[in-house]
């Protein structure tokens, strides 16, 4: 049975880059591959985009990724499914090398966000929504603000107890030389930061910027291997109960047992969607997750809050961490961890992709 | 922003009226309209007109805009259940912020959503207010 294996992974600090277009984020990250054995021989490219169209007027971007980065013949395809395109994108390579059609496949993440100001980039990430909500003119933010609020009354939080998804995720940037936000802070800068869409703050707001990210994937183990045990996907709308019924199913399609050694990397947009998805997925019991982020290694990156949102390259971000995580060659906050549990999902949880990973 | 006319013409039934389909298997109400059934996969479904009655289960005061949304912040954005059972989210105008909770009976009304200056076009839409 051939197994799939991330062999090397790569990416640049996320952060507004006004010197380089799209392609240049990409060939940033890339640069650390040159010399590889194995960069040399990848069957494919899948590029993890997301919004390249609207945002910087490119399409067909994977072949002329494919060009830029000195691989002008290798068959190259994008894959898309909003800021969960990641996931989707490891989905496919994985399925491709596991069915035997190739070997080595270069999954690149890449989202250039920072270009136009953000009443334009939310316009732009509100066509995620469904077409009324698109057409009135409502944003991601305020679905979320729902949820947050559905979610306060139901389990009688406030925005302290939210606030400590934000403290603990600034607090594990500081650490990491590829976080967007580098500095700690505290409740009170947390509770007071400028509303969004009430209850949502500033700070309950993953920070969009630019990134890329790669990694390597290969049907032969090396040194630096990470398996990937097992990728599934689950699909289903959110509700305002609140629940996040996608994550709930792959929970029970992975039947993965968590371990105090299991890192885990949770698509944290909102704090809201922190909370519902660390409770959905069986990390903690429901309404008292952000009570017990120090009992669990969770987004040790600083996660899509302090680390940064880069789109649709989020995944190869979660991904190419789990495996420095792994092999121990993870430059920010490090834990002694087995095995991890990567969750990408879009910023409202539609479409959901676990995926478990061991050394 | 610009307008189509091409879309506004087709976007007519979630914009100037609440088209919605209702399953006959299951009695889910899928918004908008959906030839199958959004939650079981049916394709027993029949076209329904929602009411546009319903009740404000919980809102939203939204302080940052879209592009092309800029005027009427903050604004109001609502979960409403209406009448038929469905959940929507949706816009709430001419809300007063001290007198809106939830619980409170709201109704549908037709108005302008965004204009085009450039074509000079104007596209409306069915946001909800308060019914007295
Ligand atoms: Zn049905």
């Amino acid at each position: 049975m051939t197994e799939v294996y991330i062999n090397s992974s790569s990416m640049i600090p996320i952060d507004r880059y006004y010197e380089y277009d799209i392609y240049d984020l990409v060939i940033e990250a890339y640069k650390n591959f040159e010399g590889e054995y194995d960069v040399n021989n990848i069957d494919l490219i899948v590029v993890a985009n997301a919004y390249s169209q609207k945002l910087n007027n490119a399409s067909l971007i994977a072949p002329k990724i494919a060009e830029k980065i000195g691989k002008p013949n290798v068959p190259a395809i994008k894959v898309d499914n909003a800021d969960a395109s990641g996931g989707a994108a490891l989905l496919t390579a994985y399925s491709m090398i596991k069915s035997g059609m190739v070997n080595s496949i270069l999954i690149i993440g890449v989202e250039k966000q920072s270009d136009y100001p953000s009443k334009y980039l939310y316009d732009t990430i509100a066509t995620n929504l469904d077409e009324y909500m698109y057409y009135n003119g409502i944003s991601s933010h305020s679905v979320a603000a729902l949820l947050m609020r559905q979610y306060m009354k139901k389990y009688n939080v406030d925005g302290n107890y939210f606030a400590n998804w934000a403290i603990k995720m600034h607090k594990n940037a500081t650490e990491n030389p590829f976080a967007y936000l580098r500095f700690p802070v505290d409740l009170n800068t947390v509770t007071n930061s400028q509303i969004i869409s009430d209850p949502v703050r500033l700070f309950d707001v993953g920070a969009r910027a630019d990134g890329a990210a790669i990694v390597l994937l290969s049907s032969n183990k090396t040194e630096s291997s990470v398996k990937i045990n097992r990728i599934v996907s689950a699909q289903a709308r959110y509700e305002f109960s609140p629940s996040l019924p996608s994550v709930k199913m792959l929970r029970n399609k992975l039947g993965m047992r968590l371990t105090e050694k299991t890192g885990i990397d949770i698509h944290d947009s909102y704090s809201i969607m922190a909370a519902l998805m660390l409770e959905e997925s069986g990390v903690f019991e429901s309404g008292k997750s952000l009570y017990n982020l120090d009992n669990v290694n969770v987004n040790l990156s600083g996660g899509l809050k302090a680390r940064g949102h880069a789109g649709g390259a989020t995944a190869l971000y979660q991904l190419a961490e789990a495996h420095m995580q792994l092999i121990g060659s993870f430059k920010g906050k490090k834990a002694n961890v087995d095995d991890y549990l990567v969750i990408s999902s879009d910023d409202l949880g539609i479409v959901s992709y676990g995926i478990s990973l061991s050394r | 922003m610009k307008i189509a006319p091409p879309q506004v013409w087709r976007n007519k039934r979630f914009m100037y009226k609440l088209t919605a389909s209702k399953c006959e298997s299951c009695g889910h109400i899928s918004f908008p309209y959906s030839s199958y059934c959004t939650k079981c996969g049916s394709k027993n479904v029949k076209k329904i007109e929602i009411s546009g009655k319903g009740i404000l289960e919980s809102y939203t005061v939204s302080y940052q805009s879209r592009d092309g949304h800029e005027k009427g912040l903050p604004s109001v954005i609502g979960l409403v259940r209406l009448d038929e059972g469905v959940e929507i989210v949706a816009p709430i105008v001419d809300a007063d912020l001290d007198k809106l909770k939830e619980g409170i009976k709201v109704e549908a009304t037709l108005r302008r959503v965004y204009t085009d200056s450039y074509n000079g076009l104007i596209q409306y839409g069915i946001k909800f207010r308060v019914a007295e």
